[in-house]
């Protein structure tokens, strides 16, 4: 299978981890994502304060350069996913929500016609690769390592006509977690909001949000907390120095994005997942679902040289 | 059609805001029945000087001023799930950033707040580059925002530590990446304004 990719903004900077795990998890299953090229910033949740419309057209521009390439653009940061889905479904809607989004992108020389679909990463392991292919790939299984698993706003809300989870208790990356050997405990804050929009307008809100979820994930004995969004990681990864230390208290907890875990399991090493990214320390965990033989094949390039010595 | 609307302006009150924040793109105010259920699940409501609740019925009653003053659309952190849960249909976070559009459309950059510049920085990068880069967003709304030198000054020492984590774990380059046909990007902001001065 080919997917045009939209990685977007976030992607490339704060959480190039995200990047870099997402694309090897699918080439580990032989999916290919294309890049969009030349793609531009989808809006994030910041255009709509400047027009609605705006809002609209930016990830327009992305849309009509994906139905060049592929049926399927996937989206691993839920902002661009929602935005890409959102222009999407207005142009859908009627021919002159077409008409007035292509006038938006006169002289550009795009036009929109809003013919691919926009599915997130967690909808294309699930629903079209599978958890049964999923699980005959694992070489690590992570017997032992308890986790909750944090969706934040974005993924399964607003109001789009597609959606491929639950809107109050998403369960996807839940059943990938378990497929994957892990044990997931229960958590009440699963879609709560991290506060990550209004992070550097309104910190206090948005620290006092991220805390919340991660005193409720520390008090249930996680390990690690599992997410899918580059924003929802930033606040409770990057930002947990700060907040330990406005509120006193030691949290010390890796967040993990779940095509890391993912590929935790697949038996990648972690220099190309980008665990050494991540803010809070996550060694204690990579360490212990390390794939079996781990010296002499640094160097080798394929996943596939590599499962057949790993096993 | 204009006069009468002016004859019903009374107190202050303008019947013709409620119009104004529709086309801004917030659809669905006039369903609301008052039921709460936004303000009963906001997880920034504490924070806010009005609740979800009541600024949709401050925007029915045409409360202009009062709404576009009010802090609350700023606080609200866009997680939708109060639209998610409404049992009318109301577009209440498109509401809300539909009323930060006008705020920034009519504030002057004097007076900017922090939100106000937050949103207006994040446009003039999305134009300059094309994309997003968040160390120079960080900075801008800080300098941008009309808080005073001492807090500004205090809010950056602030950020130093998580700038240094980020460059300790490479987590950006120190360039920020540019769209190439940027003239496209700039093209669709500029068709944009164009097409709703005429709306
Ligand atoms: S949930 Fe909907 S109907 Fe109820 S008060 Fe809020 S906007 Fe109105
Ligand atoms: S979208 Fe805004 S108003 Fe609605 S629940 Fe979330 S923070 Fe509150």
């Amino acid at each position: 299978m080919k997917y045009s990719y939209y990685p977007g903004c976030s992607l490339e900077s704060t959480s190039v981890e995200y990047d870099i795990s997402t694309r090897e998890v699918f080439k580990a299953f032989d999916l290919t994502l294309e890049e969009i090229p030349d793609w531009n910033c989808c809006g994030a949740s910041s255009a709509h304060s400047e027009s609605y419309l705006l809002s609209l057209a930016l990830p327009a521009r992305d849309l009509a350069k994906a139905e060049d390439i592929e049926s399927t653009v996937v989206a691993p940061c839920p902002s661009c996913y929602q935005n890409l889905k959102r222009v999407k479904e207005y142009v859908e809607k009627s021919i002159e929500n077409r008409d007035r989004i292509n006038k938006a992108l006169e002289g550009t020389g795009l036009k929109v016609e809003g013919k691919v679909a926009v599915k997130h990463p967690l909808d294309i392991l699930i629903n079209e690769l599978g958890l049964e292919k999923l699980a005959e790939k694992i070489k690590v299984p992570l017997e032992g390592l308890r986790v909750v698993t944090y969706y934040g706003c974005m993924i399964i809300r607003p109001d789009g006509s597609y959606t491929f989870d639950d809107m109050e208790n998403p369960m996807t990356m839940d059943r990938i977690t378990l497929t994957l050997g892990a044990s997931v405990l229960p958590f009440t804050r699963k879609t709560r909001c991290c506060g990550g929009p209004v992070m550097v307008n309104n910190e206090e809100t948005a620290l006092r949000l991220s805390y919340d979820i991660l005193k409720e994930a520390k008090e249930a004995d996680a390990q690690a907390i599992i997410v899918a969004c580059p924003l929802c990681h930033l606040s409770l990864d990057a930002k947990q120095p700060l907040i330990e230390k406005k509120y006193g208290d030691k949290v010390n907890l890796p967040i993990i994005y779940f095509t890391q875990l993912i590929g935790l399991a697949l038996g990648i090493p972690e220099e190309r997942l980008g665990f050494d990214k991540l803010i809070i320390d996550a060694s204690g965990i990579t360490a212990k679902y390390k794939p079996k033989k781990k010296k002499s094949n640094k160097k080798k390039t394929t996943a596939k040289a590599k499962s057949i010595t790993t096993h | 059609m204009e006069d009468s609307y002016n004859k019903t302006a009374i107190n202050g009150l303008d019947p013709k805001f409620k119009f104004e924040v529709i086309q801004a793109g917030g659809e669905g105010l006039s369903a609301c029945y008052q039921c709460g259920t936004c303000t009963g699940g906001c997880p920034s409501v504490e924070d806010m000087d009005y609740t979800p609740r009541q600024i949709i019925r401050m925007v029915s009653f045409g409360m202009r001023e009062k709404v576009l003053n009010a802090t609350a659309p700023f606080i609200c952190a866009s997680c939708y799930l109060c639209q998610m849960r409404c049992p009318r249909d109301v577009k209440i976070t498109d509401i809300m950033a539909a009323i930060k559009s006008i705020s920034i459309k009519y504030s002057n950059s004097s007076g900017n707040t922090r939100g106000q510049a937050f949103y207006t920085s994040f446009n003039e990068i999305v134009y300059n580059l094309g994309r997003l880069f968040e160390p120079m967003l960080m900075l801008k709304a800080t300098f941008r925002s009309k808080e005073s030198f001492g807090y500004k000054i205090k809010y950056l020492t602030k950020s130093v530590p998580l700038g240094i984590e980020f460059i300790k774990h490479r987590k950006f380059s120190m360039k920020p990446k540019k769209v190439e046909s940027i003239e496209e990007v700039q093209k669709i902001y500029e068709n944009v304004r164009k097409m709703e001065a005429k709306e």
